[in-house]
């Protein structure tokens, strides 16, 4: 071993120096032969400028450097197809050599810190947009939300696939509003799935996610119109769903994930001008049909001290 | 004295469970011996693949196989990592638990890949207190297996054989020995496979994995996406004829095949095994037919085999 003669650091191992020494050789993102120079490596190894022997063997047929390399090539190859298949759309929307260039800086930015893999694209959607071009840039700033988008879309099917459901717990009934006086219907309250996710985008991402899916390979898509749209994920069967929605829908379930009540949350929704008192008064019993018969967007609904039993 | 193989039984011939043949197996009830996971790829799944495991360990012995414990990092071990792995064991009674003798990052960084440790006093002193602790929390012995490895340390001091059997006696732990990743760090290292098989404890072998590999000619690479190589089927044979029947499994990780393909592939270690010239003419046949007789070649960058599971189901 060769500790670094100026910064021996007392309290280390033989056998931590060497392994945050390799950690940060294999690593590096200019490859090997740069990463042994480098002040990382030399803080716990001083192997660089042809002592790399000293520290790892050769084998008859390659140099150190070269076995080394095998880890390096692997570390930057494994996350960045691990990265590939959390965001399959993405990449091919933004086809490979941009995908893995964006994935490659995040990798320096957001190395894993976790024992699984699975985790590794979570920063991922907040990277696109710590990066995303400046704000003096209009129309690439306009463009720049819409990868972003399609990672938080992605990311959240990801998360949804393998997160809490209700498969085994059984549909939720809808209750016969019409059997309800107005004033006791108002109270109820809805706890969601632990499935459901609510998102709203600058773009229409679940149609373009839609679309790429529905392509082949190769297929150069049109790039959509910019429109806000809104969405709501949920599992069932263990396949994820996807159900477009409109801002007004959006918001309802979104009070209704914070706890409101029917009644404050319909007030919540005409307040905000969000949609007209005539309008919402025709839609809301079809949306309840829907929402219900989809038996994977709610795991209760009924009045508070019923909630809080079911939950006691 | 301790009990040959921590008492495990010889489970048979096994396969490793993989997303894409879910399905099949559900449909199928193939008869395979038994199924390996990947124990990161269900301990903290709350969906389909965990229901799949459910269903299949309720049909199937299953054993845990795990990439992240990093027994050798000069980290402290995960203590959460440990209690979830633990907690899946229980819940699907698995036969075992296994990982292997490397480490996988330090300073709370991962690399996810199986990284060659130091082999000297120290550090076998330092494996051997934390496997003590893994054995602790785990309350029942735990299972370590050889990677492939493409490196070595010039301040080692004893080869990876004497410091897993002497980690072995140490702790009582067991071995988990693969066959292919000894050929395949023995080309790397320049040393004869036969010199490690036949000082390994074979007692202290629960289970042998078998899989294919990729020759860059210069090195090896472990990249489990083809069959294994006549050479590798020979260092088994010879291995099963030192320490006995062992429970075997073949590992598949890329490019994989349809099921029935590969559990015809572990199969082939079955007929090795028979004693008899017929079962012994069938292997032979089967090996000139079926198994190239040596790895594959690279024809672009390799890398050592994947270690997580693929995409979700969407509507």
């Amino acid at each position: 071993m060769n500790p670094p003669p100026s910064s021996e650091r007392k309290g280390i191992s033989d056998l931590e120096r060497v392994q945050r020494w390799m950690l940060s050789v294999i690593s590096h993102p200019d490859g090997i032969d740069e990463g042994v120079e480098a002040g990382e490596a030399r803080r716990w190894l001083d192997a660089g400028a042809g002592k790399l022997e000293s520290v790892v063997t050769r084998s008859r047929q390659l140099s150190a450097s070269e076995r080394l390399a095998v880890y390096g090539n692997a570390y930057y190859a494994r996350l960045l197809d691990c990265l590939g298949e959390v965001f399959p759309v993405l990449l091919r929307t933004l086809g490979e050599e941009t995908f893995q260039g964006f994935a490659f800086s995040f990798l320096q930015s957001y190395p894993s810190r976790s024992y699984t893999l699975n985790e590794l694209g979570r920063h991922f959607p907040a990277f696109l947009r710590e990066t995303r071009p400046e704000a003096g840039d209009e129309e690439a700033g306009k463009w720049a939300e819409f990868p972003i988008d399609l990672a938080e879309l992605e990311w959240a099917i990801y998360e949804v696939f393998d997160g809490p459901g209700l498969e085994g717990v059984g549909a939720t009934e809808m209750p016969d509003f019409s059997a309800i006086p107005q004033d006791e219907w108002l109270s109820l309250r809805f706890r969601v799935a632990p499935s459901l996710r609510l998102l709203k985008f600058s773009w229409p991402v679940n149609a373009h996610y839609t679309a790429v899916r529905a392509s082949s390979e190769g297929i150069d898509l049109p790039f959509p119109v910019q429109s806000s749209s809104w969405l709501a994920l949920s599992r069932r069967d263990f396949i994820v769903r996807r159900y477009p929605l409109d801002e007004a829908q959006y918001e309802l379930l979104q009070q209704f994930s914070l706890g409101s009540s029917l009644g404050d949350a319909l007030e919540f929704l005409l307040e905000g001008e969000l949609i007209s008192p005539e309008t919402l008064e025709r839609e809301l019993p079809r949306w309840f049909h829907e929402w219900a018969s989809e038996r994977c967007l709610f795991e209760s609904i009924g009045w508070p001290e019923e909630m809080a039993a079911k939950i006691n | 004295m301790t009990t040959p193989r921590l008492g495990h039984p010889d489970l048979g011939f096994g396969l490793g469970l993989r997303t894409v043949h879910f399905d099949y197996i559900l449909e199928n009830e193939p008869a395979v011996d038994w199924f390996e996971i990947i124990s990161e790829n269900f301990m903290d799944s709350r969906g389909r693949p965990r229901h799949i495991l459910d269903e299949i360990a309720a049909r199937y012995p299953v054993v845990m196989h795990g990439v992240s414990l990093s027994i050798g990092s000069t980290d402290p071990l995960d203590r959460d990592y440990l209690r979830k792995l633990k907690k899946l064991s229980s819940a699907i009674g698995a036969q075992w638990v296994s990982d292997h003798l490397c480490w996988t990052g330090v300073a709370s960084l991962n690399s996810h890949d199986l990284l060659p440790m130091l082999l000297t006093e120290q550090t076998l002193q330092h494996v051997a207190e934390r496997v003590d602790e893994v054995q602790g929390v785990m309350e029942r012995p735990f299972v370590f297996e050889n990677p492939s490895t493409y490196a070595g340390f010039t301040g080692s001091t004893m080869s990876e054989w004497e410091f897993l059997n002497r980690l072995t006696e140490k702790t009582g732990c067991g071995l988990l020995l693969d066959v292919n990743n000894v050929y395949v760090s023995s080309v790397n290292h320049d040393y004869e496979p036969e010199d490690y098989l036949d000082e390994i404890a074979g007692d202290r072998v629960v289970q042998i994995h078998l899989a294919g590999h990729t020759d860059c000619e210069t090195h090896i690479v472990d990249t489990h996406d083809r069959p294994v190589i006549d050479r590798v089927w020979e260092l088994y044979r010879r291995t099963i004829e030192r320490i006995g029947p062992v429970s075997t499994l073949l590992e598949w990780d890329a490019a994989i095949p349809p099921f029935p393909e590969l559990h015809a592939e572990v199969l082939k270690a079955k007929s090795i095994l028979a004693q008899d010239d017929e079962a012994d003419e069938a292997r032979r046949q089967l090996v000139e037919t079926a198994s190239p007789t040596s790895g594959g070649t690279a024809g672009e960058p390799v890398n050592p085999h994947p270690l997580h599971h693929s995409a979700a189901l969407v509507d």
